[in-house]
């Protein structure tokens, strides 16, 4: 029995998925960066004639219409985002932890929307915003709520706010789940001895567990942080960055720059910012962590 | 807990997923209803009159094409998660190699990178080797996000296999491949079937991809599809219902089979 020659054969298992990664985030990654300080569009792609132009496309980009908003979109879009889901995952992880018959059930079947490709939620939420035809504003107009149609996704004053509902709603069942298993981690005999000395719902929930739920708690906010900070389906398909970029986010302006208006080097400088924010984000999240398991 | 308590939580947990999932069933009876009865200031919460006119104009529209695109993208790019990383994710688990924390760094940093950071460097070199246009651009890319989350979910899993039975398959004389896919593989098929699912989900999603590196429409997924019909179908929302229903059949199915496991895997391929 010839077995393989030790390391090798351990080689053999764990690099080829290493050598994807590499080969296909690691290298682009790297190729992005330096893009981004090079002169490419279509045509100089095709002759091949690249050279470094230092921070020209950096500053292009400063200057481009909608790059400063798209900045801040981005931040209000996550923090928005992030808030709501946590806190209503959380809401809805308390009801789900008390153990009646179709709770475990229940918690499952609203994963459904976390599982719906961006794109399909994306245009059922802009059918469902629709001004005239949208279900929305009809039920909000028969019930007197309202009484002109909102413009969900034409009146620049509230569009973002639109596709962050849409995102809210794709978020809450992965930050339910997530905090639900926290909740189950927590020790029952804390909250026994805290009945007993006659403490009240509210003081268990501030006192215990907000406080031992602190670690999922972080984890959760952050890695909500990270995964809507790169937002693009969403709000490419529901608004395209309009209207007039009041939707506009990192990831867009950095593709339409890339794939519309072919000024490949500006929309690499548009996605390394992206990546930059999101880098010093998981940084911290990996240290966070890392604390914790030492702990 | 008490029985009435027990009742009113029960109904409050059915009321709450009714009206979470509404949005759902919209979309799926608006697929059936006309397009008058769309655009009526009431709405109706059931089809009038029941129709499948959308699914038949749907079908006409190369929705065939899309759908066997999509299967295509999403089950090559499934397989090749799974060939790559059910080995990684063993191979992390048991060995110890020299820079095994930094790789594992690597798949745990790769899943938080935004798309649009690859695109640009990858659409010049798929260029360069004639992949644009080819199923291979989305398969790959599909793969990477599937590929860190296998892996990582896959370790934790294997770091939990007493290692006696790899001792006892050696022991048989199975050298280290052998006892992988005879005694490794079958036991950890569960696990392997759910990040099997969830790539496949991931890829299943996927639009900027498809969207980047194939302009030929024949090649294109359903999403790709689909949001090239929005402006094309306009306000018909009964058609564009239909198309967002038959994209979407797929993974409540595959998510009612695999449910329990999926809900399970997703925990704890996320917290550690």
């Amino acid at each position: 029995m010839k077995k393989f020659p030790n390391r090798w054969g351990e080689y053999l298992f764990i690099y080829p998925a290493v050598i994807f990664m590499l080969l296909l985030i690691g290298y682009p990654l790297i190729y992005n960066i330096i893009l981004s300080f090079q002169d490419v569009d279509l045509s100089s792609l095709a002759s091949g004639d690249k050279h470094f132009v230092g921070f020209d496309n950096y500053k292009a980009l400063a200057q481009e219409d909608g790059f400063g908003i798209s900045v801040w979109n981005t931040i209000v879009y996550t923090l928005g985002s992030v808030i709501f889901q946590v806190v209503i995952g959380f809401l809805l992880a308390m009801f789900f932890s008390m153990k009646f018959r179709l709770a475990s059930f229940l918690r499952g079947v609203v994963m459904i929307s976390w599982l719906i490709p961006l794109t399909i939620t994306a245009l059922l939420y802009k059918f469902m915003m629709g001004s005239g035809e949208g279900i929305f504003n009809q039920m909000l107009m028969s019930i007197g709520f309202i009484d002109d149609p909102i413009q969900w996704l034409s009146n620049p004053d509230i569009a973002l706010w639109s596709v962050i509902i849409a995102n809210i709603w794709v978020g809450i069942p992965f930050n339910m789940l997530l905090l639900s298993t926290g909740l189950s981690n927590l020790p029952e005999d804390v909250y026994e001895s805290a009945s007993l000395d006659g403490a009240n719902w509210f003081q268990k929930l501030t006192r215990i567990t907000i406080p031992l739920l602190r670690p999922v708690l972080l984890v959760v906010l952050m890695l909500g942080f990270i995964y809507t900070f790169k937002v693009f389906d969403l709000v490419f398909v529901m608004t395209g960055g309009g209207p007039i970029n009041s939707t506009e986010v990192l990831s867009t302006i950095a593709y339409r720059l890339s794939f519309n208006e072919f000024e490949f080097s500006i929309g690499a400088a548009a996605a390394n910012i992206l990546f930059f924010i999101l880098l010093i984000v998981s940084v911290i999240y990996l240290i966070m962590i890392n604390k914790d398991e030492e702990a | 807990m008490s029985r009435r308590k027990e009742w009113a939580l029960n109904i409050l947990g059915i009321v709450f997923v009714l009206i979470f999932l509404f949005p759902v069933y919209w979309m799926i009876i608006t697929a059936f209803k006309s397009q008058s009865e769309i655009f009526q200031s009431t709405p109706t919460f059931w089809p009038k009159d029941f129709q499948l006119t959308s699914f038949i104009d749907i079908f006409k529209d190369n929705v065939g094409q899309y759908f066997l695109n999509s299967f295509m993208i999403a089950g090559l790019a499934t397989i090749l998660v799974l060939v790559l990383a059910v080995p990684s994710a063993y191979g992390l688990a048991r060995f110890n190699v020299r820079g095994k924390n930094p790789m594992i760094l690597l798949f745990l940093v790769t899943q938080m990178l935004p798309a649009t950071v690859i695109l640009t460097p990858l659409f010049i070199v798929f260029n360069n080797f004639h992949l644009l246009n080819t199923y291979w651009g989305p398969v790959l890319t599909c793969a990477t996000l599937g590929v860190p989350f296998s892996v990582l979910i896959l370790r934790t899993f294997f770091l939990g296999i007493p290692k006696e039975l790899e001792e006892a398959a050696s022991i048989d004389g199975c050298g280290r491949f052998k006892t992988f896919i005879r005694v490794i593989v079958p036991i950890s098929y569960p696990s392997i079937v759910v990040c099997g699912a969830i790539s496949f989900f991931f890829s299943w999603g996927d639009l900027i991809f498809s969207m980047t590196f194939n302009r030929n429409q024949d090649l294109w997924p359903l999403t790709a599809g689909i949001y090239n019909a929005i402006g094309r179908y306009g306000i018909e929302w009964n058609d564009l219902m239909a198309f967002a229903t038959v994209s979407v059949l797929p993974v409540i199915v595959i998510f009612i089979i695999l449910q329990k496991q999926l809900v399970k895997g997703l925990v704890s391929g996320s917290i550690k």
